[in-house]
């Protein structure tokens, strides 16, 4: 007489669900509460973005990448951006490079803030969540005295920026970095180091680094393994040379290297790098016309460029090849995304279901970019 | 008004004895029916306010023309209410219909049962039992029938889930409130319930009143595991895992819509008036008054409790709005190596000190 | 046996420091609330003038407008929409620069421009707009614009402008013209050569 075989379940973590970032159907073969097996469905908020980059002219291009990645939207202008000058060899003025990193890195804030908060929603904590969101609420009324949108900008253009800034924004920008370093203490004390979140995220789903190399994760996931790669010093574009920051990886606060928790914290240090660099950006501003560099019509030479910038949630990498008209032949985006829920699978064999939602939250997934 | 005397007053009338019970029964039924349903329009409405101020925020408001819910939302409550009441009833097409329709109140009946035993004061209790506290701790776990029934008839596997997870957390945790419900009653020596707060009169030291929780450290920790015990019965957060709203979308509640739901609702927000009035009254003195010897009669009782009642109340909601939600296994963890030890510990300790200090 | 303690010990006081913080933001609510009663306090909308070389342009994103006596018919703002919402039909102008009463054409902008072309079909699809501002850098006579900002002298701020139907929010900004009045400003066809 053997052991007694039970079944395997399949749960559909479906596509209309309160924790799934966006619609992501997650099938989850289970043996009681124990995961086996998740095979992620995805698909459901494909717009075709990269068929219609191939009908639109350079500068139609930047509102559609606005919204792949919709939280971290000026990075993902930044990505394209860059990518561009490259490709046309244009020299952009310092004053636009110096703006262009000061907007990149409010919104690293931003989508840091609530990559957190809904992870503590996941997890249960209901108030941490309400206290980031009012905290990006004041960033995104920056973004608005800019640009005059919130959420998704248009903001970069090739050759420069749409707007140049208000006049008062630095006393605005500090301002706000002034109010907003104690808020990092008191998240910590209400969230990070409580107690029950800890054991809820401590040494759950942890990637060894090797995995993580091997999959393709990058960004803050593979930072929180211990590999310390970041775009921003590793293959630096604009003038991140010159501003003084660190790289925070993983230190296995409260339990193993590459767990929950650790990307939870990197994500945290990140935000308080990321307001060092703007403390140093804002002082150093040159003067200057924003829109001098911006070409008449653009028409960059026959070829191709790929190149890799760090937006907040990994290597945001833009594959553009033109043919010599003003229409791109071929725009492909490479999503961190992606390459983060690819390894959801192998990383969460063995757990529960509610750790199923905790690594998710974890990851940091933003489905408008896997699914373009 | 409890059941007795309305049974005698019957009786001073005329001999028909079986009608005399039923119809005291009914009598006292009503007021009860009555306070549970206040009971969780007021605590449905402090918690939308409570958590609301916790988060910033200012939570139901009812401003501008029209129609609208009262100055301060106070009208939001009963405009719910009736909201759900006209709601579509569906029963799902796959499901065990009976037991699903049967459910909600088989819950139901486990909260009401509990509310008739709670000394509301020293006069206002349905039912003074001589096994009050057995009674409260027992009826408790009528409940637990109707979430499996809930869970198994919605014919879904996120609510069988919420119904297995809620299954072994209530059962688990009977015991730890049971453990710590023994220590006020080896101090008192009863367990009828009036009796028991009779015994907290008087002072400690002349000023501290003479409430079980400040009589020796091994019965304050008593209060604390029970309370615990308690929330976790009542399956508030952190443990509120069966009902996981953003991993089982609803739990075991996900099928039911409309007024199976207010009644659901209902029975959720009874058993915490149930736990937290026997907490008040095993270890906070029930309805006395905590300066000794000012304001004790009559009705101040009801007040003291109604306030006690109320703190016990908000601190429940104080914890939902602050904490993540604990894992099962460590929920189970919690359970079974932390608090049952550190009960029977109690148990230990209070025999101990009652023995060297009478 | 002594890491036992020390986690009830750390979560007893994590526990209760969590509790006072949102105990403390509960009593100051007064101070910290930050919810608008909606239709009576709006959050005001920031306000600039971005100095560009000609006035008035503004950052907001609401609504867009035309003036359509002003417009000239380069469809500059038509080519540079990427998601194709604008719309626009042209006839040459038998006459430039003069004013042709019947179909109420102007013959010169506000900006002393003479115009060549009369506007016969000008419509925003408001439902497919996506806000991106790209129609109004190119406008060389600066009459399509998002109302509100620092041209608010010229439109109010306008942002609720939600319908009921989908069909109402197509916007149509040109004079309604008869196929007879389009026919007649049509240059007659030189007649074939013998």
């Amino acid at each position: 007489m053997g052991v007694v075989k039970g079944d395997q379940m399949v749960l559909n973590i479906g596509p209309q669900h309160p924790s799934t970032h966006g619609v992501l159907r997650l099938e989850v073969m289970t043996d009681g509460e124990i995961v086996s097996q998740i095979r992620p469905h995805l698909g459901y908020l494909h717009r075709c973005f990269e068929k219609h980059s191939e009908n639109v002219t350079y500068e139609q291009v930047i509102p559609f990448t606005d919204r792949c990645d919709y939280l971290a939207s000026m990075n993902s202008n930044f990505g394209y951006v860059v990518a561009m000058e490259e490709l046309m060899e244009i020299k952009i003025p310092e004053r636009v490079e110096y703006i262009r990193v000061i907007m990149g890195e409010l919104n690293r804030i931003a989508s840091h803030l609530l990559a957190l908060g809904v992870y503590g929603l996941d997890i249960g904590a209901f108030t941490p969540f309400l206290y980031m969101l009012r905290d990006r609420e004041r960033i995104l009324d920056i973004f608005e005295y800019t640009c005059g949108a919130r959420l998704l900008y248009n903001y970069m253009w090739v050759g420069g920026v749409s707007h140049d800034l208000p006049k008062d924004f630095e006393t605005i920008c500090i301002d706000f970095l002034d109010y907003f370093e104690p808020q990092i203490k008191e998240y910590n004390n209400l969230l990070s180091y409580n107690k029950i979140f800890v054991e809820r995220t401590a040494d759950v789903g942890v990637i060894p680094a090797d995995v993580a190399v091997s999959y393709g994760v990058t960004g803050p996931n593979l930072r929180a393994s211990g590999v310390k790669w970041d775009v921003r010093k590793d293959e630096p574009y604009s003038i991140y040379e010159k501003f003084d920051f660190d790289v925070p990886t993983g230190t296995a606060e409260f339990g193993t290297l590459g767990d929950c928790y650790d990307r939870y914290w990197v994500r945290m240090l990140e935000i308080e790098e990321s307001v060092k660099i703007l403390r140093q950006a804002l002082k150093e501003v040159p003067s200057g016309d924003v829109h001098q560099a911006l070409p008449k019509k653009i028409r960059p030479p026959i070829g191709s460029v790929y190149r890799r910038t760090e937006s907040p949630r990994g290597d945001l990498g833009y594959y553009i090849v033109s043919d010599g008209t003003p229409v791109p032949s071929r725009v492909k985006m490479r999503s961190p995304a992606f390459t983060a829920l690819s390894c959801l699978d192998e990383v969460s064999r063995g757990w529960m279901i509610s750790d199923v939602i905790a690594i998710l939250g974890s990851l940091d997934i933003v489905l408008g970019e896997i699914d373009r | 008004m409890t059941v007795d005397a309305l049974i005698n007053w019957f009786a001073t009338i005329g001999d028909f004895p079986v009608l005399a019970f039923i119809l005291a029964v009914i009598i006292s039924g009503i007021p009860l029916f009555l306070v549970m349903a206040l009971n969780a329009m007021i605590a449905v409405y402090v918690e939308r306010k409570v958590s609301a101020f916790m988060m910033d925020r200012v939570g139901p408001m009812g401003q501008g023309p029209g129609l609208h819910a009262g100055k301060w939302g106070l009208l939001q409550t009963a405009a719910d209410a009736i909201k759900l009441l006209v709601k579509e009833d569906t029963v799902p097409e796959s499901s065990d219909k009976f037991l699903f329709k049967m459910a909600p109140y088989i819950i139901f009946i486990g909260a009401f049962l509990g509310l008739a035993a709670v000394p509301f004061s020293s006069s206002l209790q349905v039912a003074d039992f001589n096994v009050g506290v057995f009674y409260i701790i027992a009826v408790g776990s009528i409940g637990i029938i109707g979430i499996v029934m809930a869970g198994w008839a919605s014919n879904n596997k996120w609510s069988l889930y919420g119904a297995m997870r809620s299954a072994a957390q209530i059962i688990s945790y009977e015991i730890p409130a049971g453990l710590s419900i023994i220590v006020p009653i080896m101090m008192a020596g009863t367990l009828n319930l009036q009796e028991l707060i009779v015994f907290q009169s008087g002072t400690i030291w002349g000023i501290l009143p003479n409430w079980i929780i400040f009589n020796n450290p091994f019965s304050f920790i008593a209060f604390f595991t029970f309370f615990i015990s308690a929330v976790a019965e009542t399956n508030r957060t952190p443990f509120d895992i069966p009902e996981a709203e953003s991993e089982l979308v609803a739990g075991w509640m996900t099928e039911y819509s409309g007024f199976r739901w207010a009644v659901f609702f209902l029975s959720e927000y009874a058993n915490m008036l149930v736990v937290s009035g026997l907490a008040v009254a095993a270890f906070l003195g029930g309805w006395q008054s905590p300066i000794p010897g000012l304001f004790n009669t009559g009705l101040w009782g009801l007040f003291w409790f109604m306030g006690k009642l109320g703190f016990l109340i908000f601190v429940m909601m104080w914890f939902r709005w602050t904490f993540p939600r604990l894992r099962v296994d460590q929920l189970m963890h919690v359970c079974w190596k932390v608090l049952i030890p550190i009960t029977m510990i109690n148990i230990f300790g209070v025999g101990i000190w009652k023995l060297i200090f009478g | 046996m002594s890491r036992y303690f020390q986690n009830i010990y750390d979560t007893l006081s994590t526990l209760l420091t969590g509790m006072s913080i949102t105990w403390r933001h509960m009593v100051n609510i007064k101070r910290d609330n930050v919810t608008l009663q909606y239709p009576e306090e709006r959050w005001p909308r920031p306000e600039r003038n971005i100095g560009f070389e000609h006035q008035d342009y503004n950052v907001i994103r609401s609504r867009l407008h035309v003036d359509i006596d002003d417009c000239i018919g380069c469809l500059k703002c038509e080519r540079a929409c990427p998601v194709d919402c604008i719309k626009i039909d042209t006839i040459k102008a038998p006459t430039r620069g003069e004013d042709i009463p019947n179909v109420k054409h102007t013959g010169e902008t506000s900006n002393g421009t003479k115009k060549a072309m009369v506007v016969s079909r000008f419509t925003i699809d408001m439902s497919e707009c996506c806000y991106c501002n790209l129609c109004t850098y190119p406008c060389p006579e600066e009459c399509i614009f998002m109302v509100g900002g620092p041209n608010s002298s010229k439109h109010p701020i306008d942002y609720e402008f939600s319908e009921f139907e989908r069909k109402d929010l197509i916007y149509q900004f040109a004079k309604k013209l008869s196929t007879e009045q389009k026919d007649g400003l049509q240059k007659p066809l030189p007649e074939a050569k013998a």
